[in-house]
């Protein structure tokens, strides 16, 4: 009898677990439809078309750095560099491509420069002992100069119509950069949910002396951690780069905040060793919307970062009292 | 409100001057004269007749479906040395917080002086000269000693904060009350123990008339705890009661006036100390009695795990030992003895500087963690907390996780393998846990550390070093560590057991080492020396005397 209690009360625990993330996803996506429809009702251009594909299509490229961004996030860290990475890279693209490489090349070279900047990162923090903020911020502000620097303050635009074409591209109706999200997001989910340096992932987050002395590699998968972070924000450079057809260092300002949103706003805790990759996703996907529909109500642009920092404080604060609750 | 905290900041700092006063005018004499303290109280029980400090009437305190507190009836005598016994999750955690009003009370009344009192918020228990040492410190380390004693009630000259003033202060304070601590220091510099008394000083000069400690010596070393007893018997003498909260029988029985026995929420018993033994608690305590550890006698010793020959390292020096299969070897010795020391440096924490370790009787060089790991050392470390577990992950990715690369395919996880494993060791090592799912940090203390062992099992581990394993557990948890040695050995494990605590190491060692000033001064086969033999030999040996 006592074991049946026992194997009860078991199923419940794990049910109730299971239950937390899933309700937070619930939310999140009851969020993201109410949303929607409210727009749909209160605008005549929401449910277009056009406005449809444009908002994946911007949504997509925060999805994408929010994605890179919580796995630095569950180590307990943060990438601050991403805006700033996103900007870089899109030089770095735009650059080649004026130079007569070809687009793989181009963009493999620049994935190569991502991986770099992230490994850069996890020397700093692993063996020079910087903490991640000061680490991220400061190649944040260089990467920015070093930008600025390539082009001497000006933009480069790129004339490979096969490559800006791209962006514009769709399959089965579905703009190519939201594709993009299914291919990040897909080796993402397993990779974190399902392979055993996800779990390290989360362990060091947890607990890194803990994880240490079980003998996982810490420092190695802090490196794989911002190079991941790194290589996102550099493909996001690559596809912005696509979009608008030029490359230039001062792009995506403010976007590593966006990319921290999102991920927050998708249950991703800056303690460390809580998220996933479908929360970052909706969160991203909220983000863009509001943004979107604020266009579209002719709200005044400044007030849609308002309304993104309370969202911010809203949702993480009632997900902070449900956690309590428990 | 501000203006509310405003006048208990004052009315707290004229409380403080009077205590200060009448800590002074005690003198600091080391001397504990029973005779001299009877004279104090009973000029006080002249004075203020034999009303009860605190009552406690039908108390209750339920938390959704657990019903924590039921119906308690309790009175506390001002000047009284009160123990609380019982297990973990008998309801002393609960009771410190209805008492320093952390929690409210689901129903009953509390009485103070006779006065019925709320408690609603911790503010009101301070105000009532309610007080509390928490077992963990809760102080800023990055101040000094005088500023924590001071904090939230500096001494200020013209907005100013007067720095010298309060250090001379604190260090009156902390000379009076026999501490011997500079106030002038940072307390990040002191020890856990150190801290500990900090945090003690600070409790009992702040008009305090009731002060509840919970298990107070866990981290003190003799001496800080003789100190610590000295400073109790004295605010007893002025007349503050205490509420001493403890696993250490001996202390209840040196130190309190009355015991109470909390089992499952109820209060079972309230008895005079004088009037009963350590066996009748403890079976109060469980309603059961203790099964006796049995594993010495069975366990032949098996090959030589572990040698060292003359290890030196940092803080230690020519230290030679043996660990054999089935072997329970104790360290003793005070704090900075070395003993902690000597096997940090066995498991790579410090690098030796002289010796020689031999492992299977091979010559071998431990220089990072990573070497002692791989040869199958395990350290399950003192704070379990910082060292052993993920405490806001689940029980099985903890005893997973020095596996998951055996538990998968071109690193994908095998979901099957990873339960199957995870559950297998949860039988294992016996963890008692909800689930694999369930967090660590939602089990008790003995099977958190059970996580720990299970974890360095999955690693293969031969020789387990045990850091203070039963620091701050109670009795029935213990009995579970000592079961779990016991499994250990039987599968030919080693153990290095570290213990402050002498009856434990005699109880579960078949050697003892005893360390003073980085040497091992001593060894012992505690099969064949009698046990209270044996302890004043060795506490000799420890302290130098």
């Amino acid at each position: 009898m006592s074991v049946q209690a026992s194997e009860e009360r078991q199923l419940a625990v794990t049910r109730r677990r299971a239950q937390l993330g899933t309700l937070l996803g619930l939310t999140l996506l009851g969020l993201l439809a109410i949303l929607w429809i409210a727009l749909a009702f209160s605008t005549n251009s929401f449910w277009t078309y056009n406005n449809i594909s444009n908002l994946l299509r911007q949504g997509a490229m925060t999805a994408i750095l929010a994605i890179g961004e919580t796995f630095v996030i569950i180590t307990a860290g943060i990438d601050l560099s991403v805006g700033a990475v996103v900007g870089f890279t899109s030089v770095i693209i735009a650059w080649l491509l004026t130079h007569d490489f070809p687009i793989w090349a181009a963009i493999l070279i620049t994935l190569g420069i991502g991986l770099i900047i992230g490994a850069f990162h996890g020397f700093g923090i692993t063996k020079l002992g910087l903490p991640p903020f000061i680490m991220t911020l400061a190649t944040l502000t260089a990467l920015r100069g070093i930008g600025l620097l390539i082009t001497n303050g000006a933009t480069i635009s790129i004339t490979n119509t096969d490559f800006t074409g791209f962006s514009r591209g769709d399959l089965l109706g579905v703009p190519n950069l939201f594709w993009m999200v299914l291919v990040v997001a897909v080796p993402s989910y397993i990779f974190l949910h399902h392979s055993r340096y996800g779990r390290y992932l989360f362990a060091i987050g947890s607990n890194t002396e803990a994880a240490r002395l079980s003998g996982v590699n810490t420092v190695r998968m802090i490196y794989i951690a911002y190079i991941l972070s790194a290589l996102c924000a550099a493909f996001v450079g690559i596809l912005l780069a696509a979009r608008i057809g030029i490359g230039n260092a001062t792009q995506a300002e403010g976007w590593e905040l966006q990319a921290i949103a999102s991920s927050v706003i998708g249950g991703t805790s800056l303690f460390g060793a809580v998220g996933s990759v479908h929360g970052p996703l909706l969160g991203s996907f909220i983000l863009t919307t509001i943004n979107n529909g604020a266009n579209l109500l002719n709200v005044n642009s400044f007030w849609q970062r308002v309304i993104t920092g309370g969202l911010i404080i809203v949702i993480v604060y009632f997900d902070g009292l449900r956690r309590r609750k428990r | 409100m501000l203006l509310g905290l405003r006048n208990c900041c004052i009315r707290r700092s004229n409380n403080h001057k009077a205590e200060a006063q009448q800590l002074l005018s005690l003198k600091s004499e080391v001397s504990m004269d029973p005779a001299e303290h009877g004279g104090d109280g009973n000029k006080a029980g002249a004075a203020t007749t034999a009303a009860p400090q605190l009552v406690l009437k039908q108390l209750d305190k339920r938390f959704g479906a657990t019903h924590a507190l039921k119906a308690v009836d309790l009175s506390f005598e001002r000047g009284e040395i009160h123990a609380v016994v019982g297990e973990n999750g008998a309801g002393k955690s609960t009771l410190i917080k209805l008492l320093t009003g952390v929690y409210p009370r689901t129903s009953g009344e509390v009485f103070w002086e006779g006065k019925p009192v709320a408690l609603a918020t911790p503010h009101e228990a301070i105000d009532l000269g309610i007080n509390a040492v928490h077992q963990e410190v809760v102080l800023c380390p990055h101040l000094t000693v005088a500023a924590n004693l001071f904090l939230g009630d500096e001494k200020i000259r013209f907005g100013l904060l007067q720095h010298g003033a309060m250090v001379r202060a604190g260090q009156k304070i902390l000379d009076d009350i026999g501490f011997r601590l500079p106030a002038g220091a940072l307390l990040s510099s002191l020890t856990i123990g150190q801290q500990q008394l900090v945090a003690t000083a600070r409790a009992s000069t702040r008009g305090t008339r009731f002060l509840i400690f919970d298990e107070p010596t866990a981290y003190l070393t003799r001496q800080e705890a003789t100190q610590l007893f000295a400073l109790i018997r004295r605010l007893k003498a002025n007349h503050v009661t205490i509420v001493y909260i403890s696993h250490r029988m001996e202390e209840v029985f040196q130190l309190a006036d009355r015991v109470s026995v909390l089992r499952d929420g109820q209060l079972v018993a309230t008895q005079k100390v004088s009037e009963t033994n350590e066996k009748a608690l403890i079976t109060l305590m469980i309603n059961r009695a203790i099964e006796q550890v049995h594993y010495k006698e069975s366990i032949p010793f098996g090959k030589e795990i572990l040698r060292t020959e003359n290890l030196s390292g940092k803080g230690f020096q020519d230290v030679s030992i043996r660990v054999r299969e089935g072997e329970v070897i104790g360290l003793y010795g005070l704090i900075g003895a070395g003993r902690s020391e000597f096997v940090q440096s066995l498991f790579g924490r410090f690098p030796k500087t002289g010796g020689q370790i031999f492992w299977n009787g091979k010559p071998v060089e431990i220089r990072k963690e990573k070497d002692a790991i791989s040869l199958g050392i395990a350290l399950v470390p003192e704070s379990r907390r910082d060292q052993g577990l993920c405490l806001n992950l689940g029980v099985g990715l903890n005893l997973n996780l020095p596996i998951y690369h055996r538990l998968t395919t071109a690193s994908v996880i095998n979901p099957v393998a990873e339960s199957a494993a995870a559950d297998r060791q949860i039988r294992n090592v016996q963890i008692k846990t909800a689930s694999r799912d369930a967090l660590a940090s939602s089990l008790s203390g003995g099977n958190q550390q059970k996580i720990v062992v299970g974890k360095w099992l999955n690693h293969g581990a031969k020789l387990f070093i045990f850091d203070e394993p039963t620091t701050g557990v109670d009795v029935g948890t213990k009995a579970e560590i000592y079961k779990l040695f016991a499994q250990l050995l039987k599968d030919k494990a080693g153990i290095i057991l570290i213990s402050s605590y002498l009856p434990e190491v005699y109880d579960l060692s078949d050697s003892l080492h005893v360390f003073r000033r980085g040497r091992l001064v001593a060894t012992h086969d505690s099969a064949h020396v009698s046990e209270k033999a044996l302890h004043e030999t060795i506490l000799t040996e420890a302290m130098g005397a």
